[in-house]
């Protein structure tokens, strides 16, 4: 039971960061954006390619204690991070900020869709349909406490997952940018009004959520596998965890994104693993039908 | 100080739809330091011809000027380094946001002038200095609106304007954030108000502008225009 | 030459599939206003639905009830029309990117009961020697593929001209006003959600149809005959034929239609062999270009509504 809790709570921690940029886009930019899922794909497949472009290197590195990887994965974090932010900001500005300035919501979500559909399958095309992995080697469950084990790379992964909210929540509360995308995720009209550059932020809001999906991405082609559909399957629990929590509250995100992982997982005795998107879906159709604005969300 | 008024409306046709103007030729000023009431019934055009000089209304026709500089159309978030600033009547503040935080972010372009700013505007609105921490979402109708001037005033603006600020505010609220508005013209600055409450506006402003159908069909010292039995018939829509 | 008449013969008769695919998501979204981006759920179902019902018996598997394929039809509908029911008590009222989500969650959904419910759907493997209609009359394969056309082509007609009927009768116009000012028609005592309801299951009952037409003509089916392509081809088809337009869900499904043969036709005369099993990810790739190419030129996007945040908050 335990040990359900805890993979749960890897789950979700995958789930919350790729649900933070998803929530923020869609409060400001007000459309459901279908990409996020390839978001989180592209993250991991740029990790990929970075760490091929080391590969001399990464075999002289070798690897951390206990960890899969060593300082080549770092670096490939980061630039995937860069990369991913740099693709996330491509698709607005050849896609939906063209849009936007003629379409209507509806647009933007087909639109998105679509896109979402041609990126899936261009990764599909350049690499390949089958399972990619960043390391070979098998990792040994250790026990953390009574009745749960996990591997080293899933506990870096939540150390690293706690790190970045730690920091989102300084960055939203202590810098003049944060507080700007908190501003402008609830009211872009009044944001404006006070000087605020919307497009400016709107820009910098891509480039985050972007960032923060590739970790996602890559975290969970670490713990599990890189396929070019990883980002899809993970689109039902992103908009679960970001309607759930709120929209617009990259909190809530968090928070939902947690709550997702947890039900996916404690489900699984139940229901099977095979079903786990539904009832990450039942929760999120809970959610719409009975709290609307979401968990950390207030009445409109 | 330019020697004309701070703002100079002329003949301004503005609207949401291009062939839907709801303001029509409509020509007003105020001159520093003044309080002006804009004043009319519902769907008269005040609201919306303060936020057509606002910059959230599209303009079709004639000119709105601030000290001389012709601002016509100029887009909203532009308005504020110029030293306009304007109080929505609705959604004025964030309420995600904590009081410190909304007045913070107003002020994001201060620099090291924003800790002086925020002081003063605390002393100001002592009220709020003390909620500083909360999240604006919790605070009371009166103080929202305090907040809410507060914000508008952190930059120093040379002319504010507001839309209905005694919406939905009991008496007694309302008397109290009108002194609070004649503080602030005491400081210098000029005041452009759209107001539902006559009684209220008129005995703040210096002028008022009655609008109907679009346009000012009445103007005058508010003092004679409180008085004026034309008023009530324009209001009601007895007269021409 | 018969090569060729049986290609177009296959061609128009799975262009008349998706135009009936067209005809549904028309009536819900051209008609009604309704967000459904979970189209291959509801085609799913009616294709499990004819293949359950009109297969024979097979050990381990839900079904063998070998009724007549009309019956197998009818009951695609059915299966659609209720699946539909279900899904829109619930999420009808819900606002469309919200109801966008849903549906999109229902497909998959949808797909993942299909995958693993093995009893009932063959899992990922599927369900194979679904009979067609009056097979055995036929002894020529092409002759059989002209029949098979003409009863899609009927049944698509008879929907066509049924559709055209209702949206010029009082139940299309209390829908249009619906569309128009939902408020309003509150007012003079119509139920929006009820006619919202009718027409979202209505167009579902479509695209069970379609399924259950599609299952019947291919004889087999599997879970990756419903994947999100699907949903996306159908809107493509109804974007590109002018939404809101019953007609134009026609030229559109054929038009796409071409567009996606005449595109994996080239690929695979382009592309090197080791490459053409990927080549399908790039038609996908082609076709979401496309799509995204129209909607970008089209200077007043799908149906032209207002800008999303403000007016006058230009983004």
């Amino acid at each position: 039971m335990l040990q359900l809790f805890a993979d749960g709570l890897i789950q979700g921690a995958m789930v919350s960061l790729g649900a933070i940029g998803l929530t923020l886009t869609y409060s400001i930019l007000r459309f459901a954006n279908f990409t996020q899922g390839e978001l989180v794909t592209g993250g991991a497949y740029a990790a990929l390619m970075a760490l091929a472009g080391f590969a001399g290197t990464a075999q002289r590195a070798g690897t951390f204690a206990g960890l899969s990887f060593g300082w080549p994965m770092l670096v490939a974090l980061l630039l995937a991070m860069l990369a991913t932010g740099g693709l996330a900001l491509t698709i607005e500005w050849l896609l939906f900020g063209r849009l936007r300035r003629h379409g209507s919501a509806i647009t933007l979500v087909i639109a998105s869709f679509g896109a979402s559909l041609a990126l899936r399958n261009l990764i599909a095309f350049g690499f390949g349909p089958q399972p990619q992995y960043f390391s070979r080697d098998l990792q040994i469950a250790i026990p953390i406490m009574p009745g749960v084990r996990l591997t080293p790379d899933q506990l870096f992964l939540v150390g690293v997952t706690a790190a970045l909210v730690a920091a989102l929540h300084f960055f939203l509360t202590r810098t003049t940018l944060g507080r700007a995308m908190r501003a402008t995720a609830e009211n872009p009209a009044l944001a404006m009004l006070i000087g605020i550059d919307v497009r400016a932020v709107v820009r910098w809001t891509w480039l985050v959520g972007g960032a923060l999906a590739a970790v996602a991405g890559v975290f969970l082609g670490l713990t599990v596998q890189v396929r070019p559909s990883m980002g899809f399957d993970l689109l039902l629990p992103l908009f679960a965890a970001a309607i759930l929590g709120g929209i617009g509250n990259p909190y809530g995100a968090v928070l939902g994104g947690l709550l997702i992982g947890l039900a996916e997982s404690l489900s699984v005795p139940w229901v099977g693993s095979e079903y786990r998107q539904a009832v990450g879906f039942l929760v999120m159709l809970a959610a719409l039908l009975w709290r609307p604005q979401g968990l950390l969300g207030e009445r409109a | 100080m330019s020697a004309g008024p701070t703002l100079a409306v002329d003949a301004l046709v503005a609207g949401y739809e291009p062939d839907l103007p709801i303001v029509r030729n409509a020509s007003l000023h105020v001159e520093a330091a003044e309080i002006v009431a804009l004043l009319g019934p519902n769907g008269a055009g005040k609201s919306t011809l303060v936020k057509a000089v606002a910059g959230l209304v599209p303009v079709s026709a004639g000119t709105v000027r601030f000290e001389g500089r012709d601002i016509t159309g100029r887009p909203a978030h532009r308005l504020i380094g110029e030293g306009l600033a304007f109080v929505p009547q609705t959604e004025n503040i964030f309420t995600k946001l904590t009081v410190a935080e909304n007045l913070a972010l107003a002020g994001h372009r201060l620099g090291r002038r924003l800790r002086e700013r925020v002081d003063a505007v605390f002393a100001l609105f002592p009220d709020l200095a003390r909620q500083r921490g909360l999240g604006a979402g919790r605070l009371s109708g009166g103080q929202r609106q305090m907040l809410a001037c507060a914000r508008a005033l952190i930059v120093e603006p040379r002319l504010l304007m507001l839309d209905e600020p005694s919406a939905g505010l009991a008496p007694v609220m309302v008397a109290q954030l009108f002194a609070k508005l004649r503080e602030v013209r005491a400081a210098g600055i000029t005041i452009l108000l759209v107001e539902q409450n006559v009684k209220a506006a008129l005995a703040l402003a210096d002028r008022g502008y009655l609008l109907v159908d679009g346009r000012p069909r009445l103007s005058g010292p508010a003092v004679a225009m409180a008085s004026d039995p034309a008023l009530a018939g324009l209001y009601l829509g007895s007269a021409a | 030459m018969d090569g060729y008449i049986a290609y177009g013969v296959f061609f128009l008769t799975v262009a008349s599939i998706y135009a009936l695919v067209c005809l549904g998501l028309n009536l819900q979204w051209g008609a009604t206003g309704l967000f459904n981006v979970g189209v291959a759920g509801f085609f799913a179902v009616g294709a499990y639905a004819t293949a359950i019902l009109t297969c024979p018996d097979f050990p381990g598997q839900v079904g063998g009830f070998s009724l007549p394929v009309p019956v197998g039809w009818l009951g695609a509908l059915l299966a659609g029309g209720l699946a539909a029911l279900l899904v829109g008590l619930p999420t009808l009222r819900l606002r469309d990117d919200y109801l966008a989500i849903s549906t999109f969650g229902i497909a998959i959904v949808i797909q993942l009961v299909a995958l693993n419910f093995q009893p009932l759907t063959g899992g990922a493997l599927g369900i194979n020697f679904i009979p067609r209609p009056l097979a055995a009359w036929f002894s020529d394969a092409g002759r059989y593929g002209i029949f098979y056309l003409a009863v899609v082509a009927a049944i698509v007609s008879a929907a066509y001209w049924a559709l055209e009927r209702l949206v010029r009768s009082p139940w299309g116009r209390v829908l249009r006003a619906i569309r128009e000012d939902e408020a309003a028609a509150a007012a003079l005592g119509k139920s929006p959600a009820v006619f919202r309801l009718q027409a979202f299951v209505l167009g579902s009952m479509l695209m069970g149809l379609a399924g259950g037409l599609h299952a019947s003509f291919y004889g087999f089916i599997s879970p990756a005959d419903f994947q999100p392509i699907l949903t996306f081809q159908a809107w493509t088809m109804l974007v590109l034929g002018g939404s809101g337009n019953n007609r134009g869900a026609l030229v559109g499904a054929v038009a796409v239609w071409a567009l996606w043969s005449a595109s994996g036709a080239l690929l695979h005369a382009v592309l090197p062999a080791d490459l053409q099993v990927r080549g399908a990810a790039l038609q996908i790739v082609l076709i979401g270009v496309v799509l995204a190419a129209a909607l970008l030129f089209r200077p007043r996007g799908l149906i032209g509504e207002e800008p999303i945040v403000s007016r006058h908050a230009r983004l």
